[in-house]
């Protein structure tokens, strides 16, 4: 026999209230669960860590200032850290167009120069990396169609790319841009394909089951599920970027970091070029920094799995 | 008019070696029936299930669900996933709604009724918490609730509690029977449970494995409405020493 029910909607049910099945698990139950004594020890342990990692800069600096002789090592090539900051410091701080310095209080202009051709170019190998990596990990037909191109382009240094840049894009930003969206744009795509790729089918069938149609899957189910793998693209592609622009700006470009790089070295101002070094070093940390932050926000989901798990 | 029909269905996995996981089954299932699929691992309960899901394709005979052939997965078929397949990313209530939302279900339309599942599966609380968040039994009510807001036609359970520990998939096979007093959709439940099997169903299907086939159709004529308390009652006992029997027979 069979019991046939009239179904009802679920709307007009009178359901026995808030039935006392299953409890939550343990710490995971509600949405805070920090452990005790976690915001005592927090500040204390950030300052151990900052000093523990200055350790090693500080000793180096201190070797180098005191290797030195009359500002130099190595008979006059390389300056001294207190040489060095002295540069930067009018490369930064100094007055423009005056006497013979021509770096004097030009920092911040190259530093944005640099900067705003990283962004740009960075932004192109986004929106065209992750929709690719996301067609190739998830059709089979698209990865026949680009996986191979994007696999036999990708060995080709960026560096190789510079003289066909130059002839394409002549002297000037164009081709910085292109060098940079180049070289990012391989991590990218091939870090968010094996992320489409690795979605759990389960996730798949489920969204099949509740009506989601293909586009609806790509951008709510396969997209989220591969963002961790897309930010590891990211973050190896911004120090690509930064690695191209530096590149491209020494040869072919008159303005950022990588021009005064080359011209310093040229005229042997030794001094402006670890000044610029360390810049570059310190943008690329700080652009990290910024992806790294994004990545914290838009991965919390992930960040509670890994605790709880 | 029975709203699942299966007709002569087999299903051959290709392979480098084919694998045969159903072999000419026929079953039929009327509206409102809540039919249990039991057998060991292997049996071709769970293609049995996906076919009817619209995930996987026959190989032979027919399917017709609600007179029509089953294409693919829609919403008409709510499944429920042996892992909740819930997605991580989304907090509870966004998990509820994703259906009806990609649908494109007006909110006044889904928003009374995912609320109302909500505090049906006990987990109106919980609204904000993401999966990771849950124990392993809150999230396959979450499942539930996830597929019942569909409104589904008939509701697939894929060894819904196979991975829970003993305690919690009691109280979630009472939370399931007193669901489906209220609502009474048609239920094909997979299971290797036997006593699960029994407590739940109208009807039990045992099946036996390579080629993947039904061996026996068992009703069971337990008064409704049932308690996990039914578990201990003689009628019962009774019913899973002639499936022990069955089984036993099956497996020698």
């Amino acid at each position: 026999m069979s019991v046939t029910m009239e179904p009802a909607a679920p709307t007009d049910t009178r359901a026995p209230a808030a039935p006392a099945y299953d409890a939550p698990s343990g710490t995971a139950g509600a949405a805070s669960g920090r452990p005790r004594g976690a915001t005592l020890r927090r500040p204390t342990r950030l300052a151990g860590r900052v000093l523990l990692g200055l350790a090693l800069p500080v000793i180096v600096l201190a070797a180098w200032q005191l290797a030195g002789r009359g500002g130099s090592l190595f008979g006059g090539v390389l300056p001294t850290p207190d040489r060095v900051w002295a540069a930067w410091w009018t490369w930064a701080f100094g007055a423009q167009g005056l006497g013979l310095n021509p770096y004097s209080g030009t920092w911040l202009a190259n530093v944005l120069y640099s900067a705003e051709r990283v962004a740009k170019g960075f932004g192109c190998a986004i929106l065209i990396g992750v929709p690719a990596g996301i067609a190739i990990g998830w059709n089979r037909i698209a990865a026949g169609a680009l996986d191979p191109t994007v696999q036999i382009l990708r060995p080709i240094p960026i560096t190789a790319w510079l003289p066909f840049s130059i002839a394409v894009f002549g002297i000037g930003p164009g081709g910085a841009i292109f060098l940079i969206a180049l070289g990012a744009f391989y991590p990218i795509v091939v870090n968010t394909s094996q992320g489409a790729r690795d979605v759990d089918r389960m996730l798949i069938r489920a969204a099949l089951m509740m009506g989601a149609g293909p586009f609806t899957i790509l951008r709510r189910v396969v997209l989220p599920a591969a963002l961790p793998s897309v930010f590891t693209g990211l973050r190896i592609g911004l120090g690509i970027g930064w690695t191209a622009v530096i590149v491209a700006e020494m040869v072919a470009v008159k303005s950022g970091l990588g021009y005064v790089l080359w011209d310093a070295y040229y005229v042997g101002r030794m001094d402006v070029v670890i000044a610029d070094m360390i810049t570059i070093g310190l943008l690329g940390f700080l652009s990290d920094r910024l992806v790294l932050a994004i990545e914290h926000w838009a991965l919390a989901w992930r960040r509670l799995q890994s605790h709880h798990a | 008019m029975g709203t699942v029909l299966f007709q002569n269905v087999s299903k051959t996995f290709p392979g480098v070696r084919s694998v045969r996981a159903l072999d000419d089954v026929s079953l039929q299932i009327g509206e409102g029936d809540f039919v249990a699929l039991l057998g060991p691992s292997g049996c071709g309960k769970s293609t049995l299930l996906n076919l009817l899901a619209g995930f996987d394709r026959l190989s032979d005979g027919a399917l017709l669900f609600d007179g029509r052939p089953v294409t693919r997965p829609g919403p008409d078929r709510g499944v429920v996933f042996q892992e909740a397949a819930l997605f991580p990313w989304l907090d509870v209530w966004n998990n509820v709604i994703f259906g009806p939302k990609v649908q494109g279900v007006p909110k006044s339309e889904y928003e009374p009724r995912a609320r109302e599942l909500l505090r049906l599966v006990g987990l109106d609380a919980f609204a904000e918490a993401l999966p990771v968040q849950l124990s392993g039994g809150m999230r396959q009510r979450v499942g539930i609730a996830r597929a019942l807001v569909m409104n589904p036609r008939a509701l697939l359970m894929d060894e819904p509690f196979g991975a829970l520990d003993a305690q919690t998939r009691l109280s979630m096979q009472q939370l399931l029977l007193d669901v489906w007093e209220t609502l009474g959709t048609t239920v094909l439940f997979v299971t290797h449970d036997i006593d699960e099997a029994i407590l739940l169903s109208d009807r039990i299907c045992v099946m036996s494995a390579r080629p993947g086939r039904i061996v026996r159709t068992i009703p069971i004529t337990l008064p409704r409405p049932r308690s996990i308390a039914s578990l201990t009652s003689p009628a019962f006992v009774a019913y899973k020493a002639d499936i022990l029997a069955e089984m036993n027979v099956v497996h020698h």
